[in-house]
């Protein structure tokens, strides 16, 4: 059924991109510069970098650009790939490779392949590695796009063809200025079964469209949605199906691709295309039957070496603006490559705008102009150079950049930018983060800072052209600067592993690997769901996007939390895999799902149906096996294997590959619930979500009242126990007694008893033992997780302010020190000392500044937000002082909130930490007790102290406060201050004391001086150059310049001090005296 | 008891006859180690590196003709994959184990306790030379990571590999420095007292011990043969560490009176005990009396009430308001350099010695002494890992003139050694015990100086 259409010509260069210029040594016809902006070019704090997975025929672009250059030669010859062998070349062998990328152009279709087909096809491109390094561009040719729709009864074969003229007519009409000759290819009559509901019989007539291109596919949609005239039947719209499959996802699924695994085209299957059009080595034709697809198991499990390019961009911008794409140059480009599976780069490179000082182990390749640095690179839209844009494998295609805003429930709106980049997996770190952690800043600095335990060097956009503008030596400074930076993000991927945790989801769920971070949630189940279903013969509809008005349904239960602190172990019984299993085990799925019509036609028996609590019904396995069940079954089977498998794995990249496995297999187990709840997904059904939660309240509901039951003291239990809180899938139970192994035997049996009363696959399993546990309300807790009765794993807290962006660290460090010491030390009275000692320390002004500092992203203007906010308000106000140094939309703005006048808003008293230390502004202690300190504290004492708001924010501890002297204030300017004087009255008798205060002072400042700057000195990796990192989000940067600016001070004293020979304490302490505490009276 | 390392040789004085104290001519070289003008004005520590960078090359530069002539001498930035030359710059070692700041701010608190290493070496170290123009990684097992440290300045001899790396195949370290010919004239006898680590109202320090030492000193003890040899004691160097005081009383809060006093008691018996030396001749006894007080000079050391950075500046005069007023009191930096009798000495309160023995591995610790002066550096690791004061223009610490006795204050156990350089410098090096805990003090014989 995949044969048709007549012989034509063999295909030229593909036509769906813009007709490209001959040759790129020659074409300099500047073609108009889009309007879209690449801001993916400037080298920022939030990290535009992107890494390209997939691999980079960094050789043969560049080659091509410096043939002349002799004496790069050598180096490239390292760059190359292995040579093909003979066995290639004669194409007498069988190319096997793992696929990275699918996608496909329109041509014309392959004659030699296809004797029988005319015109435009659409032909599937894979781009893959080999296990040798070979790159390989595998052109597919015979599958045609198609859809289905249901068979109005009474439809005969004439009916059909009839059918088929008049939809090829109205086709006709829309494409106006189409070519094609023929839209509709065929139309089959074929027997198959919707998902939808339950339904008795097995199947029944649906008509399988066959259209040329894909695009057809949408339009032909269209207007069967609309209604067509039939003969006979009148105007009829129809329902269509699976008619929302992208064509590669298509293709995938009736090859039985999945998304990086290995295919082998047969020797002999294969021909060599005439004419390259990728820079592949390997680049042939072949027949979509010719395809063998081998699942990923046993060898077929491993990764093909293929390379990653991790590249960073530098930008000169100018002062006070953010840099753009239409004034601004790009003036360095870093590339790093590596293959897959070791851990050092075997290409480094920069290349940069004017010359610049090498650097070891580094090529450097230095350019007069940015054109010339960017032809190396090849990349660069806005700048119009017509040969410019080529960075993908296919010649002659340009790399398009367009605006993509990605939109989902689960990750909520992302604007980014979509680079076409053909043949290549992207690979934006930036948005893998954003999907898989919750962190508070998404900055490089700041993801490496959490991920390596490393801070990145940042320098600020403004020095960036000044280094560019210096010379050789200030230019190479920058090349390391960019270096390092492009290596990061190599790093990041290594050590999360994300290669082989997104090419094992791939796999699993039977995605391309680029719709991972593309797409949302729901492609995954749907492609599992189609794969399933095309097995069952089952064909999905394509309902029409309902919106969100259909309404959500019941969360959650949560059990009333009994606030408190326990100093007995709490058992916590969780249901493992809950969702999943529920579905399971009462078989939830599209297909056993039975309309409440139908309920009442079918008379269907009670003890074959399930009703669920909250009222729908669904048929039991015995009627009709759902497909979500299998699916997930099939999951959690593969999930147990790939676990049973990592036990025994000895390698490190097979343990990689299968922990990968598992954990995809889990996630994936997981978002079919999510499918199914998603109003604006793909194949919503709230029935069976709403059944899912419903089943799961119930569920707890029962445990709790369970446990309750049994272990009691009439039961013959030692204790009564209490449930004391339950979450989606756990249940927290004080079993009374105050030993960890018997809390974990008690657990153990409840566990198991409990979980004979739940249908199977539904377990509920006994996994840990909080000990000592501080529940402060539903959803926030902290306790000591024991696993082994020996030995506490670690400190679990939950929604406790640990990590949010709009605290200053300074809320971090106490929470969790609090923490520390109540449950690891069980020092309460200890706690409570260490609070008392912070807010004194805040009021008497010793706080370190950068505990302070409240960061905020500022997104737009000043004008366009309604509400003053405290960073808008400030970055105006520096803009007025300053606007080259004034953060801009897009940058972060940390700031502190300053004493001011009474009754000033807080929006009014924010203030640049850096303004505040340079002219020792006195910053409100009170805002930052009140505002800030205050809430997060009470929550966690309050279960243990009584009058914790007493205790610890009104303490005697809160009375002396100490404020800074703002040396440009008006009051110092009557404080007169006099040498030789002696001590004034208040001051007498501690002279020693204050001699020696000032003494460890300077001490201490000079030791921390010397720590921050040479740490600093670390990061930048380099003894001899002056640091320049301006990162704000470097928790040191503040003490720095603190530092910096104190020891100029202390100094100061300690020269007077030094000076003082034989004059006697008395004199000595005026400088004492003026310095800290003591005010010398007016005269 | 407390013993005294003696080094005296036995000899015949008269027993009525009145000692007289011998005297010698004093010469201060601290001047290199004195931040008089010197600001913070937000200078960095690039400008110190630079500025030994600089000298150290200069004099490498000169060294390389007689070591490899053959060798092109280029900088790292000229290097070529392949091409044997001679690269001069400042080592920099990468480190796993050390300490960091950072780790101050690090996200989860780690449930188990910190254990602090007493040494921060690890296996994985390796070695980098930078200079101005960059750095490269080196390999080889020609130098040795646990040898070197961060900051000392070398010439290499090796090539680029292919890895990008620079092969090691030989070193070159400056040497010791010159040696000033001391005259040969015959020689008195006399001696000069170091004594380290007094830590005065520290718990382990016992009164009596120091008080016994200042008797010894002083002629108290003794018969005569004994106080014949005190009379030729010419000098006494305290090094560093004098006093204790803790450092919980000093947060914050104003102190009440008992704590006051806590803090300045430490003090205060020291001067007393320190006037001692200098009044000694008021002594009644008609036997014996040494007349002139002895000389005496007091580096500042890390327990101190100085500043923390090297070089420790002078202890402030008003601490000593007894032995302040007599002209034969000296208070001194830290690094401490001085000429008697034109006898180089030169030592610190043992800082230096303590950063290298955290970062680098050594047989003993005259060892690690030995390669600071191989190195022509006091203090390689200032200020990576040493707190320092930010230099500008120069590096106080290079050691240009060799000492003709090199010591360092605060060690646990008294070692010497007589090092012989190439150029025929002979250099007396001796760790001095804290007194603290030994109770022993170092007599240093100048004439005897090389037996």
């Amino acid at each position: 059924m995949n044969k048709g259409g007549n012989p034509r010509k063999r295909p030229p260069p593909p036509s769906s991109h813009q007709p490209s210029p001959a040759s790129k040594h020659q074409a300099t016809t500047p073609t108009p510069a889009p309007p879209s902006t690449e801001e993916d070019f400037v080298d920022e704090d939030v990290f535009f970098d992107e890494t390209l997975m997939g691999e980079e025929d960094v050789e043969s672009l560049i080659l091509r650009d410096f043939e002349e250059r002799q004496a790069l030669a050598s180096r490239l010859s390292k760059w190359a790939r292995p040579t093909l062998s003979d066995a290639y070349i004669s194409q007498s062998r069988s190319i096997v490779f793992q696929q990275l990328e699918i996608d496909y152009v329109i041509g014309e279709s392959h004659k030699g392949l296809l004797p029988d087909s005319s015109g435009q096809a659409a032909i599937i491109r894979i781009f893959g590695v080999t296990g040798e390094g070979h790159s390989v561009c595998c052109l597919v040719h015979g599958f045609e796009p198609y859809f289905y729709i249901s068979c109005p009864p009474g439809m005969g074969p004439d009916d059909i063809s009839h059918f088929h003229q008049t939809l090829e007519g109205r086709m006709k009409e829309m494409n106006r200025n189409s070519k094609v000759p023929k839209f509709v290819r065929r139309i089959e009559l074929v027997q198959k079964r919707s998902i939808m509901y339950y339904q008795q019989q097995k199947s029944q007539p649906f008509l399988k469209i066959v259209v040329a291109l894909p695009t057809m596919v949408a339009t032909c949609r269209g207007i069967l949605d609309r209604g067509i005239q039939i003969d006979g039947l009148g105007m009829k719209s129809f329902i269509t199906y699976e008619s929302n499959v992208l064509f590669a996802l298509r293709f995938m699924i009736d090859c039985n691709i999945v998304g990086g695994n290995w295919i082998e085209i047969p020797a002999g299957k294969y021909k060599k295309t005439a004419k390259n059009m990728s820079y592949c080595q390997l680049e042939f034709d072949c027949l979509y039957s010719g395809l063998i697809s081998h699942a990923p198991e046993g060898e077929f499990s491993k990764m093909a070496p293929f390379r990653i390019l991790s590249f960073d961009i530098e930008c000169a911008g100018r002062k006070g603006h953010f840099p753009e794409p239409s004034h601004d140059p790009v003036i360095q480009v870093a590339n790093l490559v590596t293959l897959q599976g070791e851990d050092q780069p075997f290409i480094r490179n920069v290349m940069t705008l004017k010359s610049c000082s090498s650097i070891v182990g580094v090529d450097v390749m230095s350019f007069d102009t940015e054109k010339e640095v960017l032809l190396a690179w090849r990349r660069a839209q806005t700048l119009g150079i017509a040969e410019f844009p080529i960075l993908g494998r296919i010649r002659n295609s340009r790399v398009r950049v367009k605006d993509t805003t990605f939109s989902s429930r689960q990750y909520g709106t992302r604007e980014s930018k979509e680079v076409t980049v053909e043949g290549r997996v992207q690979f934006d770190l930036l948005q893998a983060m954003q999907r898989d952690y919750k962190l508070s800043s998404y900055s490089l600095n700041s993801v490496s800072a959490h991920f390596l335990s490393e801070q990145k060097e940042d320098v600020h956009h403004s020095i960036i052209s000044d280094l560019q503008n210096g010379n050789a030596e200030t230019r190479r400074r920058l090349a390391v600067y960019c270096l390092k930076d492009a290596y990061l993000p190599q790093r990041l991927l290594d050590k999360l592993m994300y290669v082989y945790n997104y090419v094992e989801m791939a796999r699993v769920t039977g995605v391309p690997i680029s719709f991972l971070l593309s797409r949302g949630q729901s492609i995954k189940v749907l492609s599992q769901l189609l794969r399933k279903s095309k097995q069952k013969n089952l064909v999905i509809p394509n309902v029409k996007q309902a919106g969100s008005e259909q309404g959500t349904f019941e969360g959650a239960t949560v059990l009333e939390a009994k606030a408190g602190f326990y100093e007995k172990p709490i058992a916590t019984l969780d249901f493992a895999s809950l969702y999943p299993s529920i579905m399971m085990a009462y078989n939830l799925c599209y297909c056993t799902l039975v309309t409440p019509e139908d309920v009442r036609k079918l008379n269907l028996p009670p003890e074959c149906v399930n009703r669920t609590p909250s009222g729908e019904t669904f048929v039991k396995p015995e009627l009709q096996k759902g497909i979500l069940p299998e699916i997930l079954e099939e999951l959690l089977a593969a999930r147990k294997r790939a676990k049973a498998d990592l036990k025994e794995a000895k390698d490190p990249l097979e343990k990689a590959v299968l922990d990968g496995r598992q954990l995809a297999l889990k996630v994936s187990a997981n978002s079919v619930y999510g499918f199914t709840g998603a109003t604006v997904g793909q194949l919503p059904c709230l029935e069976i979500s709403s059944s899912v939660t419903s089943y799961g309240r119930q569920m707890i509901e029962h445990t709790k009242k369970l446990v309750e039951d049994k272990f009691t003291v009439l039961g013959g239990y030692e204790h009564n126990a209490e449930v004391i809180y339950g979450d989606t899938d756990s249940v927290m139970v004080q079993f009374g007694v105050s030993d960890v192994e018997a809390a974990m035997n008690l657990g153990r049996e409840a566990a198991e008893h409990i979980s004979g009363t739940f249908t199977k696959p539904i377990k509920l399993e006994f996994e840990k033992v909080y000990y000592p546990y501080l529940l402060i309300s539903k959803k926030r807790y902290a306790g000591l997780f024991w696993t082994n009765p020996l030995k506490f794993d670690k400190m679990d807290t939950k929604g406790i302010e640990t990590v949010r962006r709009d605290n200053c660290l300074l809320v971090k460090n106490l929470v969790t020190e609090c923490l520390h010491k109540i449950l690891i030390d069980r020092d309460i009275p200890g706690a409570v000392q260490y609070v008392k000692n912070t807010i004194s320390d805040l009021l008497m002004n010793r706080m370190d500044l950068s505990l302070l500092v409240i960061t905020k992203g500022l997104t737009k203007t000043g004008d366009d937000y309604e509400v003053k906010a405290a960073h808008v308000e400030l970055a105006e106000r520096m803009r007025k002082r300053d606007p080259a140094t004034a953060p801009n939309v897009g940058d972060r703005v940390p700031y502190v909130i300053i004493k001011a006048a009474k009754g000033a808003k807080a929006y009014e008293r924010s203030e640049d930490p850096i303004y505040v230390l340079e002219n020792n502004i006195p910053i409100d202690p009170q805002y930052y007790l009140e505002n800030q300190i205050s809430k997060p504290l009470l929550r966690i004492f309050e279960p243990i102290l009584k009058n914790a708001s007493k205790e610890l924010l009104h303490g005697s501890h809160t009375r002396s406060i100490s404020i800074s002297t703002p040396s440009n204030s008006g009051i110092m300017k009557f404080a007169k201050k006099q040498l030789n004087r002696t001590l004034c009255s208040h001051c007498k008798g501690r002279e020693a004391e204050l001699y020696y205060k000032t003494v460890s002072q300077v001490s201490e400042l000079e030791e921390l001086f010397g720590k921050l700057w040479t740490q600093c000195q670390e990061c930048q990796g380099s003894l001899h150059q002056d640091v320049l990192c301006t990162s704000r989000d470097c928790p040191i940067f503040y003490r720095r310049k603190k530092a910096q600016k104190d020891m100029v001070e202390a100094k100061r004293q300690l020269d007077r001090a030094q000076n003082l020979y034989f004059v006697s304490l008395h004199a000595l302490s005026w400088w004492v005296g003026d310095a800290a505490t003591c005010y010398i009276p007016f005269t | 008891m407390p013993s005294l390392q003696s080094k005296f040789p036995a000899m015949e004085v008269d027993s009525q006859e009145q000692l007289q104290r011998k005297q010698s001519t004093y010469l201060s070289l601290d001047e290199n180690f004195e931040i008089q003008k010197e600001v913070y004005r937000g200078q960095q520590y690039s400008q110190i590196y630079f500025a030994r960078l600089h000298m150290m090359r200069t004099l490498l530069y000169s060294l390389v003709p007689n070591w490899k002539s053959h060798l092109p001498v280029c900088t790292v930035l000229e290097l070529e994959e392949g091409k044997e030359c001679i690269i001069v710059g400042t080592l920099y070692k990468h480190m796993k184990l050390k300490p960091c700041i950072l780790d101050e701010y690090s996200k989860e608190r780690s449930v188990a306790p910190l254990i602090k290493p007493h040494n921060f070496m690890h296996q994985d170290d390796y070695l980098v030379l930078e200079d101005e123009s960059g750095r490269v990684k080196l390999g080889g097992t020609k130098l040795s990571p646990s040898v070197y440290v961060t900051g000392v300045v070398v010439a290499l001899h090796g090539k680029e590999t292919s890895a990008g790396a620079f092969f090691v195949e030989d070193v070159l370290e400056a040497g010791l420095p010159p040696q000033i010919e001391r005259p040969l004239e015959s020689r008195e006898d006399k001696y000069v007292v170091f004594v380290s680590g007094l830590s005065i109202g520290s718990s382990s320090s016992n009164p009596l011990q120091f008080q016994l030492l200042v008797d010894h000193i002083t002629g108290h003890l003794g018969d005569e043969e004994e106080q014949g040899l005190a009379a030729e004691i010419v000098h006494l160097v305290i090094v560093g560490n004098s006093v204790e005081i803790s450092r919980g009383l000093l947060n914050g809060q104003n102190l009440v009176s008992k704590d006051q006093s806590r803090l300045s008691e430490p003090f205060k018996e020291l001067d007393i005990l320190l006037t001692q030396v200098f009044s000694s001749h008021h002594c009644d006894d008609q036997h014996f009396k040494i007349a002139a007080s002895l000389p005496l000079d007091i580096m500042p050391g890390s327990s101190d009430p100085a500043n923390f950075a090297l070089p420790q500046q002078p202890l402030n005069r008003c601490l000593f308001p007894g032995s302040a007023t007599y002209n034969t009191f000296r208070s001194c930096t830290n690094p401490h350099c001085f000429e008697l009798d034109s006898i180089r000495f030169l030592g610190t309160s043992g800082q230096n010695l303590d950063d290298l023995t955290k970062y680098s591995e050594a047989k003993d610790k005259l060892d690690f002494l030995e390669r600071t002066l191989r190195w022509r550096h006091l203090a390689p690791t200032a200020p990576n890992t040493l707190g320092c004061y930010p230099f500008t223009d120069r590096d106080p610490f290079l050691i240009d003139s060799c000492p003709d006795v090199y010591f360092v204050g605060n060690q646990e156990k008294y070692e010497t050694r007589l090092l012989k350089g190439l150029e025929g410098q002979l250099v007396r090096l001796i760790c001095i015990p804290r007194f603290c805990e030994t109770g022993v003090a170092v007599v240093v014989s100048v004439f005897h100086l090389p037996g």
